[in-house]
């Protein structure tokens, strides 16, 4: 079952392609066209609230601060004014995140689906990345269920990259965490413990080399 | 009312009281003095013409002789009722002072009548005073010449108990004035210095006015000219300062809307062209689409690329609207710059997907806090992504990277593998700095949308910007700045 969200937006256009696109995302919105006066009677349960700040009937910024009285649900909030004063206000208000119109579809679903991801388990002694596990209080590593041995560089390295599942790191960020410079060298000797840890991985992109950047953990999947 | 008519009722106001005052205390003195002398008289001469009054004191009356004594010296009064021991009988008195009359005296019994016809009967007042007292003196509002006192004579019984005696004053005794009325003229003198020495300051004022007036009239073009070290030459000056700042006020308020005009024509232009090319495309699609073509999936990309630049240029016109201000005010805040390229990403990884340009992001594991004006440090660092990502080829990559480099300090590299710019092109693109009327050009030599506005804000912010070959064989803009630096 998607998760509920409430779309105040009183443009019929922009309205219509937020709700449709939503609904491709597999989410279940809400449509107000106007804003309202919200208490906690009339909030419908949503988990979600994307919030137009020029709304007619009741401004945004109300909205905002009735919503907050009562419910710490995420807002999005939407303007059309790129204005730093109305983005101070509606952060302080207590708005998770706010857009500037124009955005495409994409990002504002991108956005959504930011706010609303679980937190990541990153933090955990166990983490699980499509068919990767990996445990670093045993300091064990798993691929479908097989366990896989790695050098302490080779694990230090994943359970780097692991504390921010989908996150590309930077290869010096990276180097400065596992490499011993006396005894592993530099940032070279990295790209060469990588390409055995793939190895040892087998099959599936675990570790992704990011453009310009440095590495990221994959779910192993596109390859 | 006018400056000398006000300042002549003003000291009329104070003087007159004063003077009249001052001749009442005088007269007031005088008539005390006079009393004094009266009674002393009266109490000196009755016991030696006790005999002649009771002897015949339907006859009694009049002048007495000898003639009364001195009076006391000017200002001492000793207290009244208590009178002072007669002279020795006999004395003869000092030639009577100028000015006063003689008393005249009228005896009395002890129910207050006279045998003597021509004897005046007493006033009721007076009547009424002796009972309390051994001399009654009568009251009066004004202190007039005239002096009129009734004793009760130390034998108390007989046709001579009681004595009336009128005198006047004398000029000699207890006088608090100069005899002479000059003391006046001073006075008066300094009222008409007054008024005189005023003629000059109304000139002045008036010349002042003049020459406001005709200042007002050009604008406040014309200096205000007026000499002199007094109040008047400070006024003028000030008035100088104050006209110079009205004049720069309006001048930069019509610098500000021809300014605003200039934009606004820009503006227009620089939409127009964007959404003109966006209609094309959009037309070019209906035709293939009722030609029954397929769709020209290029022609679509073009399409989402001109709409996608036509918002960056809308952000950028506001942008450049406020750097050209005259005077720039950061809205200072504190920003989370790890969200912020999120952002950014955000919003340009849609176009670049369809440009089919990867655009990866990098952020440390701790937030990264800046005190920043929002809106213009996100544009300053969307404009050189968006560069990256808009004169990049198919298959091109951007990666914008953010790092803590020490406790205090960040770095934000964006990175591509484009053509990039050739060095000499940098150095002249970093030495040229902010020029506004390149900003919103259409890129004519590659350099970009908005770059102008990029290294104007990092300018502003305190912020370090670096433009290099990236090793990619792109461009690598570096941007290097203080965490969390004081609100300012």
């Amino acid at each position: 079952m998607g998760k509920k969200v409430l779309v105040i937006e009183d443009d019929q256009e922009l309205g219509a392609q937020i709700v449709k696109r939503l609904c491709d995302a597999g989410y279940e919105p809400t449509w107000w066209k106007e804003g309202r006066r919200l208490s906690r009677e009339t909030l419908p349960d949503v988990d979600l609230v994307v919030l137009d700040l020029m709304l007619p009937g009741t401004y945004g910024m109300d909205i905002l601060k009735d919503l907050r009285v009562f419910s710490e649900v995420p807002v999005l909030v939407l303007s059309a004014r790129n204005d730093t004063a109305d983005k101070v206000r509606a952060l302080r208000l207590g708005a998770d995140d706010y857009m500037t119109k124009p955005f495409w579809p994409e990002e504002l679903v991108e956005r959504v689906r930011a706010r609303l991801r679980r937190p990541t388990l990153g933090r955990g002694d166990v983490v699980e990345v499509g068919a990767l596990r990996i445990d670093r209080g045993r300091r064990e590593v798993s691929v479908r269920g097989e366990r896989v041995e790695l050098t302490r560089l080779e694990f230090e390295f994943l359970a780097a990259l692991a504390e921010r599942p989908g996150e590309a790191m930077t290869r010096s960020s990276l180097a400065e965490r596992v490499l011993d410079p006396e005894r592993d060298g530099t940032e070279r000797t990295l790209d060469v413990h990588v390409s055995r840890l793939r190895k040892k991985l087998g099959r599936g992109a675990f570790v992704e080399t990011v453009w310009g950047i440095g590495y990221r953990l994959g779910d192993g999947r596109d390859e | 009312m006018k400056l000398r008519a006000r300042l002549a009722v003003a000291t009329i106001l104070v003087m007159v009281p004063m003077t009249f005052a001052l001749f009442w205390y005088d007269g007031a003195a005088r008539h005390r003095a006079a009393e004094q002398n009266l009674t002393e008289f009266v109490f000196g001469q009755m016991p030696t013409s006790r005999e002649a009054c009771e002897a015949a004191p339907s006859s009694f009356g009049g002048e007495l002789r000898p003639s009364r004594p001195p009076g006391p010296p000017r200002g001492n009064h000793p207290p009244p009722g208590d009178p002072p021991p007669p002279p020795p009988p006999g004395r003869p008195g000092p030639p009577r002072p100028r000015g006063a009359r003689p008393a005249v005296v009228h005896a009395y019994d002890e129910s207050l009548h006279s045998a003597n016809p021509d004897a005046p009967v007493i006033p009721e007042a007076l009547a009424r005073a002796i009972r309390e007292q051994d001399v009654a003196i009568a009251s009066y509002v004004l202190p007039t010449s005239s002096v009129e006192i009734l004793a009760r004579m130390p034998w108390g019984t007989g046709p001579c108990a009681y004595v009336l005696a009128r005198g006047t004053t004398d000029p000699t005794w207890g006088a608090v004035l100069p005899e002479s009325n000059i003391w006046l003229l001073p006075t008066v003198a300094v009222f008409a210095a007054m008024l005189l020495a005023l003629g000059p300051v109304v000139r002045r004022i008036r010349k002042l006015t003049e020459a406001v007036e005709r200042s007002a009239s050009a604008t406040y073009a014309d200096a205000v000219l007026m000499e002199g070290d007094d109040e008047i030459g400070v006024l003028a000056r000030a008035f100088n300062a104050a006209g110079r700042e009205i004049r720069s006020q309006l001048e930069e308020k019509d610098r500000r809307e021809q300014a605003l005009r200039h934009f606004l024509a820009n503006t227009t232009h620089d939409v127009m062209i964007p959404l003109t090319v966006l209609q094309g495309h959009l037309a070019t699609l209906r035709e293939d689409a009722a030609a029954g073509k397929p769709v020209d999936v290029g022609a679509l990309v073009s399409a989402m690329d001109e709409a996608h630049y036509m918002a960056s240029l809308v952000h950028n016109l506001a942008a450049t609207a406020r750097l050209e201000a005259a005077d720039v005010k950061l809205q200072r805040c504190e920003v989370d710059l790890e969200a912020l390229v999120k952002r950014v990403v955000g919003r340009h990884k849609p176009i670049a997907k369809q440009l089919g340009v990867s655009i990866e992001t990098a952020v440390p594991g701790e937030p990264v806090t800046v005190s920043a004006d929002v809106t213009l440090l996100e544009q300053a660092i969307s404009n050189v992504t968006y560069n990256a990502v808009r004169y990049n080829r198919p298959g091109g990559h951007v990666a914008v990277i953010l790092e803590r480099v020490t406790k205090e300090s960040f770095r934000l590299r964006v990175v591509d593998d484009g053509p990039g710019i050739p060095e000499a092109e940098l150095s002249r693109l970093a030495e040229r700095g902010f020029r506004g009327n390149e900003a919103r050009s259409r890129a004519p030599d590659g350099q970009g949308l908005g770059l102008h506005i990029t290294l104007r804000a990092a300018e502003l912010h305190g912020f370090r910007l670096t433009l290099r070959p990236s090793e990619y064989g792109g461009l690598e803009v570096e941007l290097e700045g203080k965490l969390d630096a004081p609100i300012g």
